[in-house]
């Protein structure tokens, strides 16, 4: 019916992404505003996770050998199908990778309007109401879009609960669409996983990660010596990695590894989001940070606002003076 | 084969900075920003100057913005553009992303190419839909986060990030639209005879009428569009903050450290 939010559920190796949760959830509490139900759209072949979402909503299943890999031709053509069954009111999908490359080709094809990496969703009405959180995060921005078409919209990971599963499992509805191989656009070729010969940051008690704040390469030595002092390991942020001061294995943050070890110390990151969504969930967050607005401050438990250069070697003293 | 490349590029506020957001709390204050060519762009540009060093072709980069974005422009000239392309669509806020991806489309779209590189997403509005919307209102397939390129004769071959540090191989047809990850390259520094030649380099202007339409509003689609609001992100005041300078906050932190059983020595 008219008033259904449609979650596109993301997967991969027959796992789900966690964050498909976090859409189901927002899209309850939209279709609660809409005066419809959440349907989830799982797209693949032969994969068995539909009783797994069947827990959360009613989802509507595309089984077709095309889709056994991920790509944007043959996803737009068995959700176009399903957008002409269901006529959702919304459409949700995760702002990550598959996000970026599918949401704004859906929203062509659809000629639907889309607001991408959205914190909230509302609707007022009508008319949906999205947050966004720009410039770093520094600024949160309020886009009110209105449209007779579905709306698109990507959600960033981790910005809502996920949903609890239903009291008794939905219904798994399978719908027959032939994807045309032609029209697939980019195919799958291959995976590639990372090579792992390095030192496995998730499973360290103890991460201290180094950031674009620490200024030059011959930096790392004193972040290094700071760990081993704690008996912890060297992890870092994007920019980092980029520019090859430490391995991609030592990446924390959605692109890289996602931990959770007792202390994250992060020493001169700002937080993008790319980055806090990989160690929020640490038991005790420190920051060090020169600036005070830096956005790592809003997931930290403690945090410190001189120039870390200064405070390692300072601590270090104070540490092995005893 | 010999390509022609598009790369599209943005001058956006340099992200690191503070901000303020306007009176009427529709915008951020403009009147002392500091502008730089967006980071994932600079990837994209140097990609598509190295593909053209190793195939042969031309490499033409467009911006839509106001005059202020030729110098962003020169330097891409610099760096081992071609040639360079103003859309004179001067909205400096810009919020409707979408809108703006369309006006680009139909620039790309009067250009020759076999192929349009865009950085995987802008650091100002990170809304990560420019490259696909244009790939998809050419009928071009696409790829994005696009971490390695390869050409191999007529076939073009992307690695894809995902998430977690798993990649996977996409084979694309070309025409093609590639939206490129930061860390692909190592961007140059534009040698300096190249940054004076550059200076002298004329920089074409797209009007509306150029790409047969009366004005850019022609660009926007069937839906509304509005900033509601600016606001200052709620600061949730988790972390305590200590003040003082460096010996006062190294104790802190040393003293911190122990409490907690974070050091046994």
């Amino acid at each position: 019916m008219a008033g259904d939010i449609l979650v596109v559920a993301e997967h991969r190796d027959g796992k789900l992404a966690g964050a498909t949760f976090e859409l189901v959830a927002l899209g309850r509490s939209l279709a609660r505003q809409s005066g419809g139900t959440v349907k989830v759209a799982l797209l693949g072949h032969g994969a068995a996770i539909a009783p797994r979402l069947a827990e959360y909503a009613d989802v509507l299943a595309v089984d077709d050998p095309h889709l056994e890999h991920y790509s944007p031709g043959g996803y737009e053509q068995a959700l176009h199908a399903i957008v002409e069954s269901v006529s959702p009111r919304a459409i949700l999908l995760l702002h990550s990778s598959q996000g970026f490359d599918l949401a704004p080709a859906l929203a062509v094809a659809f000629d639907a309007p889309l607001v991408t990496n959205c914190v909230a969703l509302v609707f007022d009405g009508p008319v949906l109401v999205a947050t966004r959180k720009i410039l770093n995060d520094k600024v949160v921005v309020e886009i009110e879009v209105s449209s007779e078409r579905p709306y698109l919209a990507t959600v960033r990971p981790a910005a809502v609960k996920a949903a609890e599963p239903l009291p008794s499992s939905a219904t798994v509805t399978h719908m027959h669409v032939s994807i045309d191989p032609a029209k697939l656009g980019a195919t799958f070729l291959r995976a590639e996983k990372p090579e792992v010969q390095d030192i496995d940051i998730a499973t360290a008690d103890i991460v201290v990660s180094a950031g674009r704040g620490i200024k030059e390469k011959k930096n790392l030595a004193l972040v290094e010596e700071f760990a081993k002092l704690l008996g912890g390991v060297v992890g870092a942020s994007r920019p980092l990695t980029d520019m090859e001061w430490l391995p991609k294995t030592r990446q924390v943050g959605q692109s890289g590894k996602t931990v959770r070890p007792k202390l994250y110390i992060a020493c001169g990151i700002s937080g993008a989001m790319q980055h806090v969504s990989g160690m929020k969930d640490a038991g005790t967050i420190i920051a060090i940070n020169t600036d005070p607005s830096a956005p790592i401050f809003e997931v930290a438990h403690y945090g410190f606002t001189v120039n870390v250069l200064e405070l390692l070697p300072a601590a270090m003293k104070e540490l092995r003076s005893g | 084969m010999a390509l022609n490349i598009i790369v599209c590029v943005k001058q956006i506020p340099n992200p690191d900075l503070q901000f303020q957001i306007n009176a009427e709390g529709t915008d951020i204050r403009r009147d002392a920003l500091n502008y730089r060519t967006n980071g994932a762009d600079e990837y994209a540009l140097e990609e598509a100057v190295r593909l053209k060093e190793k195939h042969g072709g031309r490499v033409t980069v467009v911006t839509a913005g106001p005059k202020r974005t030729e110098q962003m422009l020169r330097e891409a000239i610099a760096k081992g553009a071609d040639e360079a392309i103003r859309i004179a669509y001067d909205d400096p806020a810009a919020y409707d992303a979408m809108r703006v991806a369309r006006v680009l489309a139909a620039a790309v779209k009067s250009i020759p190419h076999d192929l349009v590189l865009t950085g995987v997403q802008s650091d100002d509005y990170i809304h990560s839909l420019t490259g696909i919307v244009i790939a998809r209102t050419l009928g071009h397939p696409h790829a994005s986060v696009v971490t390695k390129v390869a050409l191999d004769g007529t076939t073009l071959t992307a690695n894809r990030e995902l998430e977690g540090g798993d990649q996977e191989v996409v084979t694309v047809p070309m025409p093609a639209v590639l939206t490129i990850q930061f860390g692909i390259n190592t961007p140059r520094y534009a040698p300096l005879p190249a940054i004076m030649k550059a200076a002298r380099q004329p920089i074409k202007e797209l009007t509306p009428a150029a790409v047969g339409a009366s004005s850019w509003d022609a660009f926007a689609a069937g839906y509304t569009f509005r900033v509601r609001r600016l606001t200052p992100p709620e600061s949730k005041g988790r972390a305590e903050i200590f003040a003082g300078g460096v010996a006062d906050q190294a104790k802190k932190l040393a003293q911190l450290l122990r409490e907690k059983g974070f050091y046994r020595g």
